[in-house]
């Protein structure tokens, strides 16, 4: 029997600033969904849920309390900047519905659209910009102490796709200030997507917002291969491998920076689809239905098709929003039209990344691929069939080893922390490749050629065998789905190093 | 109603012989009326019957019954 003696003895082993520590914002400690605190407050957010099941509104506000210190533990007091984000892109959004003319909706969506993206670009990409100046003018201007607000590209494509299809009038606003926080704030996809329309999200608020058996059954099966992709495979595969090679892509051979290439390619796809995974997961257990962002993209038999199929809700975003707009405008130059309307919208894809000329350049390598091949695609086809071979698996095969490599290319580029040392690593993989140096590699690195390849056969996988776990894991009783995600979480932290890896999107 | 007209604009650029187009068809509903080829499609219509689209007209157009629509109202003036 525990005695009051006995509690407050017990009570002073307690370090209490250490618990307030917790609740408060620590930059070099981020809330991350792998984390062992989060997991104590995501349970914490579901027993409330439950508990408020009978109550929508008690549901919302519970979300939005938790994203709102789920946004705080990672990015301070940005939250401030998300929240004016959200008040002005809400009442922008009414007052462009009920504009009486078309000049005045007009003026509002372009004001709004120059916040939007006037805070994007500000935070993002002014030392950029400033640095490009001192190098043209020989200049020394000061570069802003700025900090990126955690999130902010993608809530701020969030809130646009909120106005833009409220102005083309293929969407009308929501009148419920709550509804559109719970949107902006949707802790599940605040840090890195994907980017889910508000078109397809608002409506879902309507709806039961409570999860089904086949909800909760998809849940446990996206997050524990999340958990796996991300933090057992690319994790792994970046800190023991990757990473050492692109610091010093020249001391080490050409065979090595080429098979760093090919990890880094698997690690990022296992990385960012882990990621995507848990917050569809952990979407799916508070009853909504995010949009995937991947769909098995090394099977790609073109880049246009790569892009339907890798972060497909920012390649979609931008189509739609982007491309589309321009492609119609530059209509009168037909193809050539929509040539110059994907090179500018993929290059906008590749700034988007970050304020850095390796995305340039990445952007830059995806919006030539695309539009010589819009541009090419008649000649190809011919030479296809001239050859007999379109439509057959012989050309299929090609296609998409062609592509992979193609992707591979800006892979690297995507990963050098400059523009020097992707070319340090072309240099090695084309005058200094030393093959027979593969064999020591494998000895020397057996684990992570392992989980090399373990990534890459994950990402094969065909849906229909997803689809058949995941049924099996709904089909099983409450109890063993969450054994079964217990053990995942054992073998994460068994094979997470003392170092958590952040996700590579969170930076942008 | 979609007329005739429009319908046999349509039919011809994507060269298609018939088609059941209905208001509310969508563009992916029919065979070869792709992002690239919608402009193509456009550029056809306003070509055929001597009007001119904004961009955002068009993008607002969700299916052939709006289409239709577009293309009243372009006439009428």
């Amino acid at each position: 029997m525990l005695s009051f003696i006995d509690l407050n003895r017990f009570m002073q082993y307690i370090d209490f600033s250490k618990v307030q520590q917790l609740f408060l914002y620590d930059p070099s400690d981020q809330l991350y969904f792998s984390t062992s605190f989060f997991l104590f407050f995501f349970f914490a957010l579901l027993l409330f849920y439950r508990i408020f099941s009978k109550s929508k509104n008690l549901k919302i506000y519970t979300i939005i309390f938790f994203s709102l210190f789920f946004y705080y533990k990672n990015s301070g007091y940005f939250f401030l900047l998300l929240f004016a984000s959200t008040f002005i892109n809400f009442y922008f959004g009414s007052w462009i519905y009920k504009a009486k003319t078309g000049g005045m909706k007009k003026l509002l969506f372009i004001s709004v659209l120059v916040i939007d993206l006037g805070l994007l670009i500000y935070f993002k990409y002014t030392n950029f910009f400033i640095q490009i100046i001192n190098g043209f003018t020989s200049g020394n201007i000061q570069l802003l102490n700025l900090l990126l607000p955690v999130g902010i590209s993608f809530y701020t494509f969030k809130a646009m796709s909120y106005v833009i299809e409220i102005f083309i009038e293929t969407m009308e606003p929501t009148n419920n200030l709550r509804d559109f926080v719970l949107y902006m704030y949707f802790f599940p996809n605040i840090l890195a997507g994907p980017i889910d329309r508000a078109v397809a999200f608002l409506p879902q608020i309507e709806g039961e917002m409570m999860p089904s058996k086949e909800d909760m059954g998809r849940a446990v099966f996206l997050i524990m291969s999340g958990l796996f992709k991300k933090a057992v495979i690319a994790d792994y595969i970046g800190l023991n491998f990757v990473d050492r090679v692109f610091q010093v892509p020249l001391r080490f051979t050409g065979v090595e920076n080429l098979l760093a290439s090919y990890a880094y390619t698997i690690q990022i796809y296992c990385d960012f689809s882990g990621y995507t995974d848990m917050a569809l997961g952990i979407a799916s257990l508070l009853g909504f239905k995010l949009m995937d962002n991947f769909n098995i993209p090394f099977l790609a038999t073109s880049i246009a098709d790569y892009w339907r199929r890798w972060h497909i809700s920012l390649s979609t975003w931008l189509l739609d929003y982007l491309f589309k707009p321009m492609q119609m405008s530059f209509r009168r130059m037909r193809i050539y039209g929509s040539a110059l309307a994907i090179f500018i919208t993929f290059l906008l894809v590749g700034f988007w990344h970050g304020a850095s000329w390796t995305f340039v350049v990445f952007g830059l390598f995806h919006s030539t691929y695309l539009a010589v091949s819009l541009l090419t695609q008649k000649f190809r086809k011919a030479f296809w069939d001239k050859l007999h071979l379109t439509g057959t698996k012989t050309l299929k095969v090609f296609q998409i080893l062609i592509t992979f490599h193609l992707v591979l290319i800006t892979a690297i580029i995507f990963r050098s922390d400059s523009l020097a040392t992707a070319q340090n690593v072309f240099h090695q993989i084309f005058k200094y490749f030393h093959g027979a140096v593969f064999f020591q590699w494998i000895t020397g690195y057996t684990q992570v050629f392992v989980f090399i390849l373990i990534g890459y056969v994950l990402h094969f996988i065909p849906k229909s065998v997803d689809n058949k776990v995941k049924n099996i894991i709904t089909a099983s009783p409450v109890y063993v789905q969450a054994l079964l995600l217990a053990l995942m979480i054992l073998v994460v932290v068994q094979v997470e190093s003392a170092q958590l890896q952040p996700v590579i999107y969170f930076n942008f | 109603m979609v007329s005739d007209r429009l319908k046999k604009i349509i039919l011809n650029e994507l060269k298609l012989d018939s088609f059941e187009f209905q208001d509310e068809t969508t563009a992916n509903q029919v065979p070869g009326w792709d992002s690239f080829n919608h402009i193509n499609v456009i550029m056809a219509v306003e070509k055929d019957y001597n009007i001119h689209f904004k961009g955002i007209e068009v993008l607002k157009v969700k299916n052939m019954g709006e289409l239709q629509k577009l293309v009243d109202s372009k006439l009428q003036n």
